[in-house]
Parts: structure tokens; sequence; C-alpha cells
């Protein structure tokens, strides 16, 4: 190749190597939207909204936007909605790129990871997106360092699912449950595998971090504060060891039995096929549990250490909407969120399709709708209310993997190859300088 | 005309002038032309700006920030990184030779001679087809469960157990690695075009002279595939080095159990686009580059002395 | 006489046109002594090594085949591949899946697979030639470059890539994913047809010049149509990669309606509900049936026999 094509060449893949590093990456904005508009336009807008979800859930939120379509002439709507499967690296990229959409469903996990970045706007500063139907507690939940950067779309709260009819069967009846202990609660599954001959297992073990934090503020301790991990070793170390007495006294099944259970859906877990009695979960997925197992479930309060007498509890917003700073139409996804959120028709078509509803007005016009399951989830909360607690720290930048994180170090510890304590200090190693890597 | 008297033509012809001097440049551009612009435009581009990348601490949300050799320096103590070098070493050593063997020795039954070869070419690429998809982490539970077709199988021969093949970190490599062998189909079916590419009149000259079919195998049929043997040889290895869909779909995309499953590329996507530390990940990309290239570069040097080219 | 193995053996577009029949009549006779069909116990013994194979391969497959017939419930821990039910809901059930008919999905992949056959087919080829037949300044580098590019994960490649789609603002629809195809990016495939070009003799790039061919009809007349096995090969993968490619086209395809197969698929199986395995059966078996054709199809051209022969 002569020297002219070499000097061509090499001019490309300069301008390229530039052009894809300049793209790549949103400058840290100020919480406000760059700028743009509080006022609504009245112009043709069109606004990108992306979420994930099931085929329900898209049904029902295209008719919502119809309808909203309908009250806004001049805004139309782009869908975008995809598996939960691929949404967060779909997302990430996208922002990477600066084309994310306008209005994204968000999750408790990675909101301070994209608000601390400077990827979401602070919804507070938009007249058209009203928070006051909503518990403050909740709202909370979608602050970061005292902006709204993500509206809470539903709550939902964690509870104990009991299968009535398994524990019937077997023949070894539940204790108190508005005061059980875990010390009665071990005792109590342990018999039940037992008096079944391992036919059943009393329970699966707890796994998620919204019941580590639980756990945390039954002793009185902290996960998350202040942007970083407070969680004192020892509570964690006890929260393995909880998990691994379980798998000893045979309350749970083995290590490895419930390794292959942990990539099973929903409707194939021992719990949907009554082979075990109790599950640890989201009060909501009762209609998941119950249309799998065709059982007879009940939702009870988790056990604690002294009989439910501290107020540790809290609600944890199911899902969020954010809007991405780089939208140009900040102010109409405002009005679109307040409307998905808000608005009692919109209500109405969404239903309990992202959880129950945080604004309350809206679970008033659900009311008469609502199926047995969703009547019993939502007489769950409210039941909880007395023992709610001041809204915790959310995940805070850089643990978003705290999920996996944790999972992994209980299995560590099931399998016997760290002993609790060790696990509870490198998890927590591992998290703080995630944390301060992330800056 | 016999290739010998083409051959002596050819060099008489070429007597007569100089040898061609000037390489083909000219036609080298219009051949290579869509090449060289996907090649830098598309790849180029990306592939520098993904080793600059290496050096920051990009996290996707925001600008890259220079950090020096930082991710580099992480590395030596990222004790989840060397497990994770681990396990895609033995998933190597094990599963390519394993693979390959069995691929060549089905093309070798399944290329002459046999009925109803077609079908079973057919049946023996269905696994190729369905690696990658969803359906597979169903498959395989059923396969390697504790309440699996293995352990049954196991029952009949009088073993009782219920152990759960893929929930014991112990075993869990092992059956990916099946996985991986299981679907051979792919090599098979290059292996067997590259069988067809060996003329018959080879083998029937040799058999009128006596040639035994093992002579004829390893006479003619084994020199003349490995310009093949040698390609699937290197594939094979870079594949598996950067083997990711499997171990994500059968392990929840976390590695699980224990990361006993925790592939290098699968550990590099968790750092990228789990715990947005791209910039880590990216180092992570070219520590890959370096190894498989270091390894490919042994295979090519070593190929000049078992690979027979015809030209 | 000729036998069941060797086809179409004539060279297309050379001088010579060498019937095989008459050259192999004696050969024939003779091997047909040594022809494996004559040893019944060894030819059994093959039949039932081959039969267990199959068997393996088969299962899961016909396993998923039943399954998509039965109802959701007895999906699991059925390993039975005896058809008891013949449960069609779970196809009617599955094609609407993600609100639209499933035809949709499989017109989308087969948009993105064409495209992407012929991008790799004349692309590829090319590269091919200009890397194992010409000698070129830089062919070494550029060679290696081409390794290197398959070397590299596609997880860190996909971000830098994704801002130049976007740049130029194609993001959303097929064309970041037909268009490196188009231009040679699928560097296994240039490697592949370099394994194969070398393979075949010189001699007939010579024979050719000798009548006066260039480059171009060397490729075209003489050596691509020896490449068939290679080709088929090349066809064959692209098809069978990008039906079954999810990331990239999960991370470019925004728009629903242009959603692809792999895509669709994953949509069954949500983490935080009810999942439909009866129906992700019943839509594998769906997606796995053009595979299949495809493969069928494809290897008659792969084991057509070549004649560098021809030349005798």
């Amino acid at each position: 190749m002569n020297t002219t094509i070499r000097r061509i060449s090499v001019g490309i893949v300069a301008a390229a190597s530039v052009l894809g590093l300049a793209a790549c990456g949103v400058s840290k904005a100020p919480a406000a939207g760059g700028g743009e508009a509080a006022e609504l336009s009245d112009e043709p807008v069109s606004l990108r909204v992306m979420w994930w979800g099931g085929d329900a859930r898209h049904e029902r939120t295209q008719k919502v936007f119809d309808l909203f379509e309908e009250k806004h002439p001049n805004i139309t709507i782009e869908p975008e909605f995809s598996d939960w499967n691929g949404y967060w690296e779909k997302l990430a990229t996208a922002t990477a790129g600066g084309n994310s959409a306008d209005v994204m469903q968000m999750d408790q996990l990675y909101l301070a990871s994209y608000a601390d970045r400077g990827s979401l706007v602070d919804l507070g500063q938009y007249d058209q997106l009203k928070t006051d139907g909503l518990e403050p507690s909740v709202l909370d939940m979608g602050r970061w360092e005292d902006a709204l950067y993500a509206m809470p779309i539903s709550t939902t709260s964690t509870a104990a699912i009991v299968n009535m009819d398994v524990i019937d069967q077997v023949g070894v009846p539940l204790p108190d449950t508005s005061t059980w202990t875990w010390d009665e609660f071990g005792e109590w599954a342990a018999e039940v595998t037992e008096a079944s001959g391992g036919a059943v297992y009393g329970t699966a073990q707890l796994g998620n971090e919204y019941q580590l934090q639980l756990v945390a503020r039954q002793m009185e301790d902290a996960l998350f504060e202040d942007g970083k991990i407070a969680i004192e070793p020892e509570t964690l170390a006890a929260y393995f060891q909880l998990g691994l007495d379980w798998i000893t006294s045979g309350a749970t099944p083995s290590a490895s039995y419930m390794a292959e259970q942990a990539s099973l859906p929903i409707d194939q877990s021992d719990f949907a096929v009554g082979k075990s009695a109790t599950v640890f979960t989201s009060s909501t997925l009762i209609t998941a549990y119950a249309a799998a197992s065709g059982a007879h479930l009940e939702l009870v309060p988790i056990p604690t250490l002294d009989g439910d007498k501290t107020k540790y509890d809290y609600f944890k917003p199911g899902m969020y909407w954010s809007v991405s700073s780089k939208s140009e139409h900040p102010a109409e996804a405002a009005l679109l969120i307040d409307f998905l959120v808000n608005d009692p028709e919109a209500g109405k078509i969404i239903g309990t399709e992202r959880g129950i509803p945080a604004n309350s007005d809206v679970i008033d016009a659900l009311e008469a709708d609502l199926t047995a399951e969703e009547k019993k989830t939502v007489a769950f909360a409210e039941s909880r209310t007395s023992k709610l607690g001041e809204a915790p720290a959310i995940v805070p930048n850089g643990a978003s993997d705290i999920q996996t994180i944790l999972l992994r170090y209980q299995q560590e510890v099931n399998f016997e190859r760290q002993t609790p304590i060790d696990a509870a200090n490198a998890l927590i190693a591992e998290i703080e300088s995630s944390i301060t890597a992330a800056g | 005309m016999s290739i010998a008297e083409l051959r002596q033509l050819a060099q008489n012809r070429g007597r007569g002038r100089s040898a061609r001097s000037t390489p083909d440049n000219k036609a080298a551009l219009a051949f290579l032309g869509p090449w060289v612009i996907g090649a830098v435009l598309l790849t180029l581009g990306p592939i520098l700006a993904s080793l600059y990348l290496a050096f920051t601490d990009y996290n996707l949300l925001e600008s890259a920030n220079w950090i020096g050799t930082a991710n580099f320096e992480r590395m030596l103590t990222d004790a989840r990184l060397h497990k994770s070098l681990l396990v895609t070493f033995v998933y190597v050593i094990v599963g390519v030779p394993g693979q390959l063997v069995v691929a060549l020795g089905l093309a070798l039954m399944l290329d002459r001679g046999l009925r109803g070869r077609a079908f079973y070419r057919s049946a023996f690429y269905l696994p190729s087809l369905l690696g990658s998809s969803v359906a597979i982490a169903v498959l395989w539970r059923l396969v390697f469960g504790g309440d699996g077709l293995v352990n049954a199988s196991l029952a009949l021969i009088g073993i009782q157990t219920d152990m759960s093949w893929i929930g014991n970190p112990d075993t869990s490599l092992l059956t990916i690695i099946l996985l991986h062998i299981w679907t051979f189909g792919s090599p098979m079916v290059i292996f067997l075009a590259g069988l067809r590419q060996i003329p018959t009149e080879l083998y029937e000259a040799a058999a009128t002279d006596g040639a035994s079919t093992w002579r004829r195998f390893g006479a003619i049929t084994l020199p003349l595939l490995t310009p093949i043997i040698f390609f699937n040889l290197v594939l094979a290895i870079i594949n598996s080095f950067s083997s990711f869909t499997q171990a994500f779909i059968v392990s929840g995309g976390t590695g699980a159990p224990s990361d006993s499953l925790l592939f290098y590329t699968l550990y590099l996507y968790q750092e990228g686009f789990g715990s947005f530390r791209m910039g880590y990940a990216s180092a992570l990309a070219w520590l890959l580059v370096l190894i498989i290239g270091v390894i490919t570069g042994i295979n090519f040097w070593l190929s000049k002395y078992w690979v027979h080219y015809d030209d | 006489m000729t036998t069941e193995i060797d086809t179409d053996r004539t060279l297309n577009g050379g001088t010579d046109r060498v019937s095989t029949r008459t050259l192999t009549t004696a050969g024939v006779a003779r091997r047909r002594l040594r022809d494996p069909s004559r040893h019944p116990v060894r030819s059994a013994l093959k039949h039932v090594l081959l039969g267990l194979g199959v068997l393996t391969t088969l299962y899961p497959v016909l396993w998923m085949v039943v399954s998509s017939l039965r109802p959701d419930g007895q999906i699991f821990g059925n390993p039975s591949i005896i058809p008891t039910d013949f449960h069609s809901e779970n196809y009617a059930y599955g094609w609407t899946a993600l609100g639209k008919p499933f035809s949709l999905y499989l017109w989308n992949s087969a948009i993105v697979v064409a495209g992407s056959i012929v991008g790799n087919l004349v692309s590829c080829s090319m590269a091919a030639y200009a890397f194992a037949r010409l000698r070129f300044r830089f062919q070494g580098p550029a060679f290696a470059y081409m390794l290197v590019t398959i070397m590299i994960p596609v997880h860190v490649l996909i971000v830098p890539q994704y801002v130049l789609w976007a740049q130029l603002g194609l993001v959303g629809t097929f064309l970041p994913l037909i268009l490196p195809k188009l231009l040679a990016t699928d560097a296994f495939f240039i490697f592949l047809m370099v394994q194969f070009i070398r393979g075949l003799p010189k001699e007939l790039d010579e024979a050719a010049r000798i009548d006066g061919a260039g480059h171009g009809r060397i490729f075209f007349q003489i050596l691509l149509p020896l490449m068939k096995p290679a080709l088929a090969t090349t066809a064959i993968f692209t098809f069978i990669w990008t039906w079954n490619d999810f990331f990239t086209q999960l991370i470019y395809l925004t728009d629903p309606k242009l959603y692809t197969v792999p895509i669709a698929l994953r949509s069954f199986i949500d983490a935080q509900s009810q999942s439909s395995f009866g129906g992700m059966f019943a839509m594998s078996v769906v997606a796995v049936i053009p595979l299949i054709l495809a493969f069928a199809f494809g290897q008659k051209h792969l084991v057509q026999g070549i004649a560098t022969t021809g030349l005798k």
C-alpha cells in the first residue's frame, strides 16, 4: 500500500478512536436537568420509554400510553420493552452511548449508581410530578443525596409465605407467627423435615439484600449508611450462620441441592411444587406462588429476635420511574410519570402488574378489583405499618452487585468453604473497596 | 495432462521470463477492500478504544479518567480473576481435545461408505443448534440434576446417588465440559468438509497399490487433513477461552455454585456490566488477548512441523 | 458404474472435462473388496456405536419436542420422550409472545440472517483469497490483526461500537447487525476459507494463469467453485450463529417491532413472575426448525465432492 493510502488509513483510525472515546461517557451533569425548560412545550414531543416485564405488563402499559396520548395530543410515546434479562446491559450501553430512553424503569440496586454518575434527572424540580400520594418513607427511598432521582411505582414488603396445605399434611402446626423468634422458627422447620421423612423441607434459605437489611435492623444494625457499607461483621456472620444452621439441622436441603435450585424460576421452585413449607420473599409474589402451587398460602411476618417488638420493618419500592439527564423533554417525562403513578384510571389499567401501587389513592381505586391473593398482600402491608421504622439508606453507588456478592458468600458458607465470620469480613471488604472505587 | 506434466510446463514457461517480483498490491486492495473498511472503521476504532479504556476507570456512565496501570496491578491480587483463569484453563485443556477427538472420529466414520450417513450427520449436528439457547439450562438440569437422568442411569447399574452434579462446585465444571463436547457438531462439519476435499483418486491409487485402511488413513487422510485440523485446533482454543454463553445460561449469569463456573469472559462481563467497572473489564479483555495470542502464536509456529499445505 | 459416494466430479470452467467413471473403473472393482459394507460385523459395530451416539445427541431435542406438547406442570421431572399428551395450547400461547405473533420475530431474524449470509459469503471469500493467494505489503501483520479480532471478547467492544453506531444514528435498525458482515468482520470465516484455499493446489492457479486469466477469473471461475464445502460451511454457520445471537441483537434493537427470535425466546422466562416453559419449548421447537432445514439443505453442498482431479 502506498503512503497516501497509509496516511488516510491512519487518519480514519485516529478519527474513529477519538470519536469513540469522546462519546464514551456522559460528563457528570449537575442535578438539575441540564438546564432544559421546566415548562411543558406546545410543540410535538416524542418520549421513549423503557421498561422490563412480561406480556401482561407490556399490554397494560401500552393501554395507559394510549390514554395519555389522548389527553396530551402533542406527545407521542415510543415504547421499548424487554424482559429482565439483558435490561441492565441494554440500559448501561445505551446510556454510555448517549442514547438512552427518556423515561426508564429503575430498580433500587442501580438507582444510586446511575444518580451519582449524573445520568438521572432530579424529579423534584418538576411540578408536573406530584408526590404527595406516597408515604414519605417510601418516597425517601427514591432519593439520593436529597434529590428525588426516581419515583417509586409500587411497594412491597418481605414476608414468610407458608403453605398451609403442606403443613397440615405433615402435621407439624405453626408456632404463633406474630411473635415467633428465629430459634422457634428453626426448630419448627427442622421438625417439619423430620416429620415428613425428608419429603418436605421446613424452609428455604434467606436469600436477598432486602432480607439481610431486615435481619440487620432487627439487630439494631444497618446494611448501608451514608453511602457506605455499615453492617458489623458479627451481624453479617450471624446471618450466614443462620443459613448454615438450617442446613445442619435439616430445616433446609443440602448446599448443592439449593445451588441447583437457585437457577430455577419461581414456579419450579420447591415451594411452588409443595416440597417446602416456607419461603422468604416479597409479599407480592404470593400471587405467582399460589397460581403455581394451587395450594392455600398465607403471608406471615418473618421471625424476629424478640417477638416482633422492635420497629425494624420497612416497605421497599418494587420499582421506580426515572428520567434520563440527557432527555430533551424532562417536563413531559415528569408529566407522564405523574400519570402512570398517580392517576387512578391509569392505576386501574395497570392493576398490580408492577406490584402494589405506591400511591394510596390508587390502591383505594383498585380495592374492588383485587384478587384474593392481592387482598392478602395489601392486608399484610397494612398489618406491618405499626412495625415500620425509618427508611434505610438505599444501595449506594458501587454496591449495585450486592445481591450477587451476598449469594456468593452465602454459598461459600453453605459449602463450608469459609466460616461465617471470615465470609462476613471478606464481603464487607469487597463491598467497601467496590464503593471506594466507584467514588 | 497429469499434475506433474503441468508443473513441468509452467516451469518451462517460467524460465523464459523473470519471476514475478512485484507483489500483488493492487489486486490485494481490490479483494481486501471490504475487509479493510470493516477492519478500520468498525473494529480498529473500538479495539483501540478498549485498549485505552483498559488504563482508565471507565464506568459506562461517566467520562473515563486515566489511571495508568492500576487495573493491571489489581489483576495480580484479584482472587476471583485467578479462580476464573483456573476454571477456564481446565475447561480448555480438557474440553478442546475431548471435543476435537470426538468430532474427528465421527467425521471419519461418516465420510464415506456408510449407509444413512446424512441422517447421522444431521443428528450429530443438532446439539450445536441448541447449544446457546435458553432451553439448554433446562435440559442440563434434566440430565445432571439431583433427580436427573445421569443419576437414574447410575441407579440402573446399582449406584444409588442423588447428588446434584450441577449444584456441587466440585463437579459442575465437568458438566459444562461435557456440554461442550456434546456440541461437537461444528468442528465435525468442518472436518467433513475438509475430508471431502481430499480427492478420492488418491485413495483409489493407494488401494490399487494394496494399502490397508490404516495406511491410507496415515498416509493420505491425516496429512491432507492437517490444514483443517490446525484450523479447528486454533479456533477451538480461541473459542474455548472466550466461552461464555453456556456457563452464563446454566449458572444464571452468576458463575455459581461458588464461582465454579466463573469462566473468564463471564467474570469480565460481571465486572463490566454488573459492577460498572468497564475499565477493569477492558484490561481483562486485553489480558485474554495476550494469553490467547501467545498460545495461538505458539500454535502457528509449531504448525510448520506438522501441517501439510499443498502450496 | 458409479458408486453412491462421489457426485459431480467435473471441473467447471476448465478445458478438460474428464468423467471419473472411465478413470476409476479398475479402482472401483478393487475397492469394492475393501468396502466396509462387505464386512458385516464391522459395519454392524459401527452402526451400534453411531446409534448410541445419536441417542445421546437426539435425546434432549426429542425431549424438548415432547415437552412442548405437555402442559406446564408436567414438563419438569418427566424425562420420558414418549409423547403422552398433545397439548397444542403451548404453541398457541407461545405464538403470541410479547404481544405479537411469533412470525414477526421469525421474519426479523430471517432478514438479519439473510443479510449476514450474503455479507459473509462475499466479503470473507474475497478477503481469504487475498490472504491465501496474493502477496502484498503488511500481509503478515494484517493476518495477525485479523486473528486478534477473533480473540477480543464482544463485551468490551460492544460499548465503543455502540457509540459509533449511535453517532451514525443507526441504533434501532438492523444495520449494526448486517453491515459488519458485509465488511468481513467475521474473521472466523476468513481464516476458514484461507485454510481451504491453501489446501487447493497452486497448480490450478498456474494453469489458469498460463491461459491468460487474471486474479478475478482465477478467483471466480477456478477457486470459488472448488470451495463449495467452505462456502456451504460459512453459510450454515452464519445462519445458525446469527439466528441464535442474543446479546448484540438485544443491544441494537430498541423497537419491539424489530425484535428477533432469541430476544423473544428469553421473554418466556421471567425471574420475577410466572414463566411459561411450555410456551418457551414450543417456540424453541419452532425456532429450531429453520436451523434444521438450513443444515439439511446446506449439508448436501457441504459434502459434494470436488474435482481437483479434473486436470488429469
